[in-house]
């Protein structure tokens, strides 16, 4: 009885034969996956994979204006098609099964787009399990699950676990003790996170955990104070900094700042003369898009190049604003502030910190008289119920105008 | 210094809706006695160096609200 998922937060534990029952009951297949229960998630996913359909991700705290936005009809999100994945007798069944659809299987997975407009980035199965290894050497892997599960990078870490036949642990939700049990008594092995999320693991734990022999951060900017707290906590783990976009999956990995394009990926990588990261369509999901000129993706980072083949990323080009991991386009909220009666104009930027990277911080103009912490709250309120969490800036600072950049810089305040 | 760290905590924890508290322990943890996330953790840390010109996080990870007067001290 190989066990598959294990959410200590909802106490849940699934065998992978638990998720072959499942998956012989699903007869229906939602075309949005929107579930709090990652568990559900996956099934949905793999329903989809084997069936050669369609899927869309939606983050489970969507609010109903954020799917609006995305350009989604309500109509839409209870559609259902007929599936089936019925009578497969074991594992390498259900594998055989996803290998035969997966070049027409689909996720549509949503991310925050450059110009205010959300982008769909349409992956196959094939191009999300490219990377993905296989193989005796990973058989005995134990996951620490710690992605939102409708994220590229979350559902890496799964298909790379499902894969092999592994056991995944949610990890995301836990803090504190809980963390701490969930590797002891799970005999974690490997884990990929965001170096936010590792920073929360560190204010949590002081004792190694000799276990973990693989240990990998993206998502965000490296932080080399981290990965030496980090080497100390895993004595034993290979550390890895990983490079990966929803657009163009994983790219790149290195042990430090550096990355390296290998020879495999010189006909499809290349640096702009402005500094600027370009990826070969063929390496993309598919997407409509303003990023892709000549068949080339402008990834917004801007890189220093080192020597011929290597380079070190520098900072973004774009405003989006990364905050735990989680990319944000101000634009959506200084929509939604200045939607606040008493506002009369917002900015938001980054504040820089070593917790998240950066939180956001919105400088507002009152439109009326009105006590500062009174329109405070009046904007929290309405941002609580319409934007992701990570989407809601932390600090609010009332200005008599606007200053003339966005830039976010600390001499700026 | 004291009163001024435990207005900010309770400013957030009042944005939480959560319940504010009257004094400050030392030995509370940040993330299992306050229920501070990683959200909340990046806001402590940018209004305490707004406040106090000190960055908690500089040079190691900070659990407690007593490490946290230790540094501005």
């Amino acid at each position: 009885m190989t066990l598959f998922w294990i959410d200590p937060a909802r106490r849940q534990q699934k065998t992978y034969t638990d998720l072959l029952q499942d998956l012989d009951r699903k007869t229906e297949l939602k075309k949005y996956i929107y579930h709090k229960d990652p568990y559900r998630v996956f099934v949905d996913l793999i329903t989809g994979f084997a069936n050669g359909s369609e899927v869309h991700l939606l983050d489970a705290d969507f609010s109903q204006s954020e799917i609006k936005n995305l350009g989604i009809p309500f109509s839409e999100l209870e559609q259902e098609q007929p599936v089936s994945v019925k009578n497969l007798s074991d594992f390498p069944a259900l594998l055989k099964r996803l290998e035969e659809n997966h070049s027409v299987s689909q996720v549509v997975i949503y991310t925050s787009g450059t110009t205010g407009r959300p982008k769909k980035v349409i992956h196959t199965l094939r191009s999300l399990a490219r990377t993905a290894k296989t193989g005796n050497k990973f058989a005995d892997d134990v996951w620490g699950f710690a992605y939102n599960p409708t994220h590229f990078a979350g559902i890496q870490v799964f298909l790379q676990a499902f894969l092999n036949q592994n056991p995944l642990i949610n990890i995301f939700e836990l803090s504190g003790g809980d963390l701490l049990e969930a590797f002891i008594k799970h005999k974690i092995t490997n884990i990929s996170a965001t170096p936010t999320f590792y920073r929360r693991l560190l204010t949590n734990l002081r004792t190694p955990l000799l276990r973990v022999r693989r240990c990998t951060l993206g998502g965000e900017k490296f932080d080399p104070t981290l990965e030496g707290a980090l080497r100390q906590i895993f004595p034993n783990a290979v550390i890895r900094n990983i490079y990966a976009s929803t657009e163009a999956g994983s790219l790149f990995h290195s042990e430090n700042d550096i990355f390296q394009i290998e020879e495999s990926q010189k006909a499809h990588i290349r640096i702009s003369p402005e500094g600027e990261l370009l990826v070969h369509r063929d390496l993309l999901g598919s997407f409509d898009s303003q990023d892709l000129q000549d068949g080339w993706y402008h990834s917004g980072d801007l890189v220093d190049k080192i020597g011929e083949n290597r380079f070190r990323f520098v900072s973004r080009k774009s405003e989006m604003i990364n905050v735990g991991g989680y990319k944000v386009n101000p634009h959506e909220v200084e929509e939604e502030i200045k939607k606040v009666s008493g506002v009369l104009d917002a900015r938001v930027s980054a504040r820089a910190n070593r917790v998240t990277g950066n939180i956001l911080m919105a400088e507002v103009v009152k439109g009326e008289r009105i006590e500062d912490e009174l329109l405070e709250d009046r904007i929290l309120a309405r941002l609580q119920e319409r934007l992701q969490n990570f989407k809601i800036p932390r600090i609010v600072r009332f200005v008599p105008e606007l200053q003339l950049t966005r830039s976010g810089k600390k001499e700026r305040l | 210094m004291e009163d001024k760290l435990l207005s900010i905590i309770n400013r957030m924890i009042e944005k939480k809706n959560g319940k504010i508290i009257n004094s400050l322990n030392g030995n509370a943890s940040l993330m299992h006695d306050l229920n501070f996330d990683s959200f909340d953790l990046a806001e402590l840390t940018v209004r305490i160096e707004d406040e106090f010109g000190v960055d908690i996080f500089e040079d190691g990870f900070v659990r407690t609200v007593s490490e946290i007067l230790e540094k501005i001290q």
